[in-house]
């Protein structure tokens, strides 16, 4: 493997210079190596999941294409790095590359209102508290924990199926409480231990699932737009 | 996905960008992250830096920096010795604008982004998806890059952190001699001189010859004197 040298050349000013510049070379090929493993297994463990979720992520957009063309609303919520990918679903249905853009908002982007609930009732509710103010029974929330075990996520998931919304848990590993809660519609896992290969693989998720959702409401914009006995 | 090549993507080239990042970390550096587009991903680069999702990793110094207006905001918070790490297509023209002043400002700039590439000489470091980023955006794919990026950097502070935080040798070049010029940002401005923010410290230089610059233009300065200055970039239609 090419050592990229230009890098070692501000190792070698101590007297042990050279043999801190074969360090400083290996370290690099180890990490090259390292990285491009984990490259492949992210794309595995992603393509794996569409695969092992195929029947249920067809019957999950037919559900969300059906409730967003009456009007349907997406709300999405996480924590941490999961919080940011749950903003990236969201966005991704609202301002989309293509088709129709879906009314979508992430639970977690308002600062003023995730530290007062999480101040003044408790981190567990935040999400809960904010879906019982703005959704509708035809609404859709998805929540995003690679543990499956978030209580904040569980909460919201819980709340939206309580007043009638579709509620979609994403998960990991094995899929911890989500993989065993009585509220959830779906619950798609993603079979790995490592958190960044779990976020990575649910975001792939998101967007098929985003793009079988997409298909629908574009069919059945051309459906509605062609039929016959809509023409005067 | 037999073949290892198409599914690492650009996970291979990241090695020496760690090795960048990890240096500048060590050396009291801040992580500043920035993505008008997808303001979402700088908020996940930051947020591994910051919490580590692997229990017993050093907690390092990443803030997002706000993207409103993101040339104004990134040059009052960066200092000489940071990173900037911008998430973004090739063509964004913040990006552009920020990463044309980061030699002056002293701060070295890794770009992550996928699609057309921006002009090769805009950042340190380009981390390249050449596949569409509308796609990358939201697949799982640049949020890949950017994990990968924290890990390597990770483990270039444990294996080499000590060694990485020596100061860097003096390379005891004249610039002058090298005919080197070099550019700067434009502070303050006072009759035939101009203060600059230049490779990340503030200096007085000469503006005899040229028309007199306005506060952040960018200007080329040699051996004191500013040469010229430099255009806007052209906005792309």
């Amino acid at each position: 493997m090419a050592e990229p040298s230009g890098f070692l050349y501000p190792m070698t000013t101590a007297d042990d210079g050279a043999s801190r510049a074969g360090d400083m070379g290996d370290l690099l090929d180890d990490l090259a190596a390292s990285a491009t493993a984990k490259a492949v297994e992210s794309a595995t463990t992603t393509a794996a999941s569409i695969a092992d979720h195929e029947s249920e992520l067809a019957a999950l957009a037919a559900g969300m294409a059906d409730r967003i063309g009456a009007g349907g609303r997406v709300f999405t919520c996480g924590n941490g790095g999961s919080a940011t990918d749950a903003e990236g679903v969201a966005a991704l249905f609202r301002e989309p590359p293509r088709g129709r853009p879906v009314p979508a908002l992430s639970l977690v982007s308002d600062l003023a209102i995730v530290t007062a609930l999480a101040n003044d009732v408790g981190f567990e509710r935040v999400f809960a508290r904010q879906l019982r103010v703005h959704a509708r029974p035809v609404d859709i929330v998805m929540g995003f924990s690679t543990s499956g075990n978030s209580d904040n996520v569980l909460q919201a998931l819980r709340a939206g199926h309580d007043d009638g919304l579709l509620a979609v848990g994403f998960a990991g590993d094995r899929g911890g409480e989500m993989a065993v809660a009585d509220f959830l519609d779906t619950c798609l896992v993603v079979s790995s231990t490592s958190i960044h290969r779990i976020q990575e693989a649910q975001s792939a998720l998101a967007f098929d699932l985003w793009g079988r959702v997409q298909d629908l409401l574009e069919r059945e914009s051309a459906n509605t737009v062609h039929d016959p006995g809509g023409a005067a | 996905m037999t073949s290892s090549d198409p599914a690492a993507g650009p996970a291979a080239d990241m090695a020496p960008v760690a090795l960048a990042l990890a240096r500048r970390l060590a050396r009291g550096g801040t992580l500043w992250c920035l993505s008008p587009t997808w303001p979402h991903h700088a908020r996940h680069v930051a947020v591994e830096f910051v919490h580590p999702v692997m229990v017993g990793k050093a907690a390092l110094p990443a803030v997002v920096v706000p993207s409103d207006d993101p040339v104004d905001a990134t040059r009052s918070l960066v200092r000489d010795g940071d990173v900037l790490l911008v998430v973004g297509p090739g063509h964004e023209p913040s990006l552009v604008d920020v990463c044309r002043r980061t030699p002056a400002w002293g701060v070295e700039t890794i770009w992550i982004g996928a699609g057309d590439r921006p002009d090769a000489a805009l950042a340190d470091h380009l981390v390249w998806t050449d596949d569409d980023p509308a796609r990358v955006s939201v697949d799982g794919r640049l949020i890949l890059v950017y994990h990968l990026l924290w890990e390597l950097t990770q483990v270039c502070l444990e294996h080499a952190g000590r060694q990485l935080a020596e100061p860097e040798p003096s390379h005891d070049v004249c610039i002058t001699c090298a005919d080197e010029a070099l550019v700067a940002e434009v502070v303050d401005v006072t009759d035939g001189a101009a203060v600059v923010r230049l490779q990340g410290t503030t200096t007085t230089v000469d503006t005899t010859l040229v028309d007199t610059p306005r506060p952040h233009d960018l200007v080329l300065v040699h051996a004191g004197i500013v040469l010229s200055t430099l255009d806007e970039p052209v906005a792309a239609t």
